[in-house]
């Protein structure tokens, strides 16, 4: 807070014409933080799944798109806006579950290479995604909530609607690191990701917790699809294949198999796609994600955040 | 009629020559590459560019070079151009990132390519793309259109036929066994000297250049070339013939082509269309597609001709079996 505080007064006393420069950054860092949210929520869910599994799941925007037309489709039908929520979780979820005991756990027990699984993952997601295409055509199905008032909170100008999808965030992030501390579940997860052997020995089931973890993921991943879908205000069967890249950069940034990097890999991608939308054509934000990604990977693949102690899950 | 048979062939043989690009950069380095499309893409700009009169276009459309050369100094600034971005690309994706992280730093660089060449107009006039290219040799040869549909395919089958070749003897020359041992094991290749990174880079290099003149046999044949005509997921398409036909196999890459070609890519325009859908067709494609590599992988992973191996079964079977055995257990935990 001290940082943007800093920034925002060396913006101030810099802007030649008054509070117009200074608007704009402002609500660019107001975008900046609903991108972060909606990326926290996917990118989290790829980064524990990863670390649990060991398995890059680049079938991940499929699972986001698949929740986003599960909650359409629940909408329609009853108007409620919770229920689609819900729908969103359960259907990412069970698809993640699906694709890890149908495709990608038979392969591992007989000692498929990481590689090998990857590619299954995005043969998977082409499928998926196709699927998607098939049942609802290519064209752009609008997603709008009715329009909620903005309000000023601080120096931010946020709808109702944001606020709610950043809640949304917070409050996912905030269960994510409880259950990762404090339940049994979290810490098996963890024995889990250290070494599956070392887990079994100790009584753990580790194919359970395999399981467990594919069902937590892809729950999280269908309502990052949802929100995404909404605050896009319109549906695509390639929607979180476009997303996955920049979720995978976030993940990276904050190094990959680390939730909790994942949470600020996603702060700081969200935030530099909005910002740098202030001075590039905004086509330019995914490049501007990429090249953080391609950066990272240079010059420290472990991520750019040093490790907290015990924070690995 | 000719004229249609002739395109589906030289498609056919052009996909072909990009499968076999992709097979040197999968097949024989192991590194999974998404990139190729955007070599190919690259290849066909530029031999799109060298032969193209100066732009006249209004601008804020433009493209670059327009040099009004022939078609065959296309071909070659294409493949010098791919390979010279093949050397960059890959110098940054290959230093020390291997496996996922070097597949996800592919997708990442096709896709800041795309952005760049569709949103930029001024240097391949964006989403609009180079179009009106020439007609290689036709301007000596005079050909009406059903003659020179077919010379252009006996044009392509020639460069098919080069690439082969050249693959072959490159195949069983010592740098072809020096880079296929690093795909086997890259620590013991290390171990007898081998210079891993260098010898993934040349092998990535080559792909790149026989994606750049898989890309401008492409764009000439197209005669136009914009960023609607190439996208990211056709390269699934090539691991497709790929995985069928056997990974690092030329022949097995040809085959592979011609039973994904045939089964795929042209039945699936006999299937009756479905009103008010367009999007039908290509969507029962890429899952047909992503079933097939799923399926391919689980019950016949070495594909439908297996690269052949030089090794001695007498003294190698039992110790392949406890370094399989001991190989799998350390990659699943």
């Amino acid at each position: 807070m001290h940082v943007l505080t800093a920034i925002v007064y060396i913006l101030h006393t810099g802007a030649k014409g008054g509070g117009g420069f200074l608007n704009d950054f402002l609500l660019a860092i107001g975008f900046g933080l609903i991108t972060a949210s909606i990326l926290a929520l996917s990118t989290v869910a790829l980064s524990l799944q990863f670390s649990v599994t060991n398995i890059p799941n680049f079938a991940h925007g499929e699972i986001m798109t698949a929740g986003a037309y599960g909650a359409w489709v629940t909408q329609s039908v009853t108007h409620n806006v919770f229920l689609a929520g819900v729908v969103a979780c359960v259907m990412g979820g069970v698809l993640a579950l699906f694709l890890n005991s149908a495709i990608l756990a038979p392969f591992a027990r007989s000692g498929a290479k990481r590689l090998v699984l990857f590619i299954l993952t995005i043969a998977s997601g082409l499928v998926l995604q196709h699927v998607i295409l098939l049942i609802f055509g290519g064209a752009n199905l609008p997603y709008s909530l009715p329009s909620s008032p903005a309000r000023r909170i601080g120096p931010f100008i946020l709808t109702d609607r944001s606020l709610a999808i950043i809640g949304a965030a917070v409050v996912v992030m905030v269960g994510v690191h409880l259950i990762l501390r404090y339940t049994k579940f979290g810490k098996a997860q963890r024995a889990v990701a250290d070494s599956r052997e070392l887990a079994r020995v100790s009584g753990i089931d580790s194919a359970l917790i395999v399981r467990l973890t594919w069902l937590m993921a892809g729950a999280m991943g269908g309502l990052a699809g949802f929100v995404l879908g909404v605050s896009i205000g319109s549906l695509t069967p390639t929607l979180g294949y476009t997303f996955l890249l920049v979720v995978f950069a976030a993940a990276i940034v904050g190094g990959i198999g680390k939730p909790y990097g994942a949470m600020l890999g996603a702060l700081l991608i969200g935030l530099a796609m909005e910002v740098s939308a202030l001075y590039l054509p905004s086509d330019y934000k995914l490049v501007v994600a990429f090249a953080f990604l391609i950066v990272t990977l240079l010059i420290r693949p472990s991520g750019l955040f040093p490790s907290f102690q015990g924070a690995r899950a | 009629m000719i004229t249609y048979i002739a395109s589906v062939l030289t498609l056919g043989t052009i996909f072909a020559i990009l499968a076999l690009a992709l097979n040197v950069r999968y097949g024989w380095t192991g590194e999974l590459d998404i990139s190729l499309f955007a070599f190919v893409a690259i290849g066909a700009y530029v031999s799109a560019v060298t032969t193209l009169p100066p732009s006249k276009l209004p601008l804020p459309n433009h493209y670059i070079l327009g040099l009004s050369q022939p078609f065959l100094l296309g071909v070659a600034y294409a493949m010098i151009v791919c390979g010279l971005l093949s050397l960059l690309v890959g110098s940054i994706a290959l230093r020390s990132l291997r496996g996922d992280h070097f597949a996800i730093t592919t997708v990442a660089t096709t896709l800041i390519i795309y952005a760049v060449i569709s949103q930029n107009t001024y240097i391949f006039n964006g989403f609009a793309g180079v179009y009106g290219l020439p007609e290689p040799f036709n301007g000596m040869l005079d050909l009406g259109p059903d003659g020179y549909s077919l010379f252009y395919l006996g044009l392509c089958l020639v460069a098919l036929l080069l690439v082969y070749l050249f693959l072959e003897r490159l195949y069983h020359s010592p740098f072809g066994r020096a880079l296929r041992s690093t795909r086997e094991d890259e620590v013991a290749s290390a171990a007898f000297g081998r210079n891993v990174y260098w010898l993934k880079l040349q092998g990535y290099a080559v792909g790149g250049v026989i994606a750049g003149m898989g890309g401008a046999l492409l764009a000439h044949f197209l005669t136009a070339f914009n960023p609607y005509a190439w996208d990211t997921a056709e390269v699934f398409l090539l691991y497709a013939a790929i995985f069928v036909g056997g990974v690092g196999n030329q022949r097995g890459v040809l085959m592979g082509t011609v039973f994904v070609i045939v089964l795929i890519q042209e039945a699936t325009r006999f299937l009756p269309l479905i009103p008010g859908h367009a999007d039908a067709q290509s969507a029962i494609r890429f899952i047909l597609i992503g079933l097939l590599i799923i399926g391919v992988l689980k019950w016949r992973p070495q594909g439908l001709l297996p690269e052949p191996r030089a090794r001695d079964p007498r003294t190698l079977a039992p110790v392949e079996r406890t370094a399989a055995l001991a190989g799998g257990a350390h990659e699943s935990s």
